[in-house]
């Protein structure tokens, strides 16, 4: 402030020297704080003081105020402009414009859609458009852009008028009106920023990872379990079908002699390979096998997929949990429907249990040391 | 007695005709048709814009018969905003209509403003608006004299309903018409040079007349303004002072029509004092020019 104020009276300074001593006071006035000023000569007219800087050293010179000449003289023009902006006196000028040129956008394009009947919009219409995908600039973006400090309540107002230019922009689009929506660009590109198309880009992908589904073109599944400090990756795959006619039963033969087994197909069975080791030599203990095999064993698909898994981290039993949570993540992807038998088995949930760690005057996690009486 | 020939009993007991499945209602048909209807490709969306203004010309066609009262030469509301009173149009039963003469509780009433309270009722007092509308005159002279003689104006409301009433208003006045919306920020006039920085040397920052909408709400403003030697205009209500502003209109400052009303009539005169100075400004141009030219044609004269 202090900085401020001498910058502006060594500025004044400067202009002092040729001026009377009279201006040098009235000019200093008007960048003083609550001047008290002394009570005008009683027979003086009232100037108010706005105008007082623009007026000439021959007005203010003499005893007096000379009517006749101020009369026939026309009033000169301030030498300062006045301030550009209509909201300049709210010291976010930009801000308040910016607002008021959004809101006469959004009305002129309201009434040009309206003109080509896309508005007001049915509701099977409305549920046809595209979906909106926003990349405005954040609040500290924005703040920048409109050279005000933004809170939240500001930031929002001019989020929401943006939100429905840009609904207008995405009628225009899909109904071919590309004046309309080339003119309604053109003003929102400026509140778009890098931050935001990337915040965009990375929601567009998500999405289309989540639509197009957890299998893979080849029809392969990639899934993770975790179990103590084992991490698994697990991929699943269908087993194929072999379509040789001759498997198929050609006649029913009577002969007691045919046995049963020559027609009915072979069970399918299916690869499963841990770490490019087959389960039965990676897990010699049969109960880890089993925990392997039980989520395909309660949804029904024993023989159904092909698994390779690679795990590390851990011991035989953490290792073996962290296959059958991704083996039970897989068969959901491949059939969504078996979600709720597995879940019901507690076979979908993450073991949250790990080792504790060890305390400050325990023995272990738990154990406490002998209690001595003295 | 014999019934009618029509009402036999088969006929009477007939069901009711149901209507035939495939008479709803599609795009083709009906402009406001939302149920079976669906929308996949711009030939969809063409249609629609199609079908819709097919309907529009059939009521336009049957507009033209009928009543003659339309939208444009009705009382809308938003016209107050939009097409404001002149000065000299502004009548008493516009007041009244807009619920200007309604104050607060007599209980509230500033013993100042009784010259300018007609009496009470329900337990209000009523403002008399038969030295409202003087006021308001006077005040709107004092726009359009300040406006002409290149004066700059703020109007300041600071309510959420009187943003688009203030913005219209300094939009009449061009480049010398203000609004302040939000919140007069303490020191505007006083403490220039820290909020404006070197703004405050660029420009002239003090304005020749602030109009207040709601003036209770901005105390701190009229201080500044008395300080600084500013004259003000300000909507009083029957818990004001009346004496806080130089020049008050005493209304309902709570009525976003009422100040509909007076912010329009105030910047409708503003214009006029625009005009009239860009006015004598072309006269005295052309006034120049002449002489210049009669001055030419007199040196080639003499010559």
């Amino acid at each position: 402030m202090a900085t401020v104020g001498l910058k502006a009276f060594e500025l004044f300074a400067s202009r002092l020297s040729c001026r009377p001593p009279r201006l040098h006071v009235l000019a200093l006035r008007s960048l003083t704080t609550t001047a008290a000023t002394t009570p005008p000569p009683p027979n003086s007219r009232f100037v108010p003081p706005a105008s007082l800087e623009t007026m000439d050293e021959a007005q203010l010179e003499g005893d007096g105020f000379d009517v006749d000449r101020r009369s026939r003289r026309p009033r000169p023009e301030s030498r300062r402009p006045v301030p550009p902006s209509p909201a300049f006196y709210t010291a976010r000028s930009l801000y308040y414009d910016t607002l008021v040129q959004l809101q006469s956008a959004l009305s002129l394009s309201r009434r040009a859609l309206r003109a080509q009947h896309l508005l007001p919009l049915p509701p099977f219409a409305l549920r046809a458009l595209p979906p909106a995908q926003p990349a405005w600039a954040n609040k500290a973006e924005m703040s920048l852009i409109l050279q005000a400090p933004l809170t939240a309540r500001m930031y929002k107002r001019v989020v929401m008028l943006l939100r429905e230019l840009d609904q207008y922009e995405r009628i225009a689009r899909v109904a071919d009106a590309t004046e309309l929506e080339d003119a309604i660009t053109d003003i929102t590109k400026g509140f778009e920023s890098k931050k935001g198309i990337q915040a965009r880009d990375t929601r567009i992908r998500a999405r289309e990872v989540k639509e197009r589904g957890p299998l893979d073109r080849y029809g392969r599944s990639y899934t993770v379990g975790r179990r103590k400090t084992s991490a698994a990756r697990v991929w699943m795959i269908e087993v194929q079908k072999p379509k040789d006619s001759t498997s198929e039963p050609v006649a029913n033969t009577t002969s007691i002699l045919s046995s049963s087994n020559a027609t009915t197909p072979p069970p399918p069975t299916s690869t499963v390979l841990i770490n490019s080791v087959p389960i039965s030599n990676y897990f010699p203990l049969p109960a880890d096998r089993e925990g392997v095999l039980r989520p395909l064993k309660l949804a029904g698909l024993l023989g159904a997929f092909n698994v390779f898994a690679l795990v590390r981290g851990g011991g035989t039993s953490g290792q073996s949990g962290a296959i059958a949570l991704a083996v039970a993540k897989g068969c959901v992807a491949h059939v969504p429907e078996v979600e709720p038998i597995l879940k019901k088995a507690k076979l979908l949930r993450r073991d949250p249990r790990m080792v504790e760690r060890k305390k400050t005057g325990l023995a272990k996690a738990r154990k406490r040391y002998t209690w001595v009486k003295r | 007695m014999s019934l009618r020939s029509g009402l036999t009993a088969t006929k009477c007991l007939q069901r009711q005709r149901v209507f035939p499945r495939n008479a709803f209602r599609t795009t083709y048909t009906a402009p406001n048709s939302n149920l079976e209807s669906t929308i996949e490709s711009p030939d969809d969306w063409h249609l629609m814009q199609e079908n819709r203004a097919r309907f529009k010309l059939l009521f336009d066609l049957f507009n033209q018969h009928g009543s003659t009262q339309t939208r444009k030469n009705t009382f809308q509301p938003h016209h107050t905003l939009s097409c404001p009173l002149a000065p000299s149009q502004t009548t008493l039963s516009a007041l009244v209509a807009a619920g200007a003469h309604f104050g607060h509780t007599t209980s509230l009433m500033n013993s100042n403003f009784l010259p300018y309270a007609y009496g009470s009722r329900a337990g209000l007092t009523i403002i008399d608006l038969e030295q409202t509308l003087p006021l308001l005159r006077r005040a709107a002279n004092l726009v359009r004299a300040v406006a002409q003689r290149n004066g700059t104006i703020i109007f300041v409301g600071t309510r959420p309903d009187l943003q688009n009433t203030i913005q219209r208003a300094s939009e009449r006045l061009g480049a010398q018409g203000y609004h302040i919306g939000e919140r007069w920020l303490p020191g505007t006039l006083t403490n220039r040079n820290q909020l404006f920085q070197e703004k405050s040397q660029e420009y002239r920052l003090t304005p020749d007349l602030v109009v207040f909408l709601n003036p209770l709400a901005n105390m701190n403003a009229i201080r500044e303004c008395a300080i600084q030697h500013v004259p003000t205009v300000g909507i009083i209500d029957s818990n004001a002072d009346p004496r806080i502003v130089m020049y008050p209109i005493p209304a309902n400052d709570d009525s976003p029509r009422t100040a509909q009303i007076i912010a329009g009539v105030l910047s409708v005169a503003g214009k006029e004092g625009v005009k009239a100075r860009e006015e004598g400004q072309k006269t005295q141009q052309n006034h120049a020019q002449r002489i210049l030219i009669k001055q030419v044609l007199n040196g080639e004269g003499n010559v």
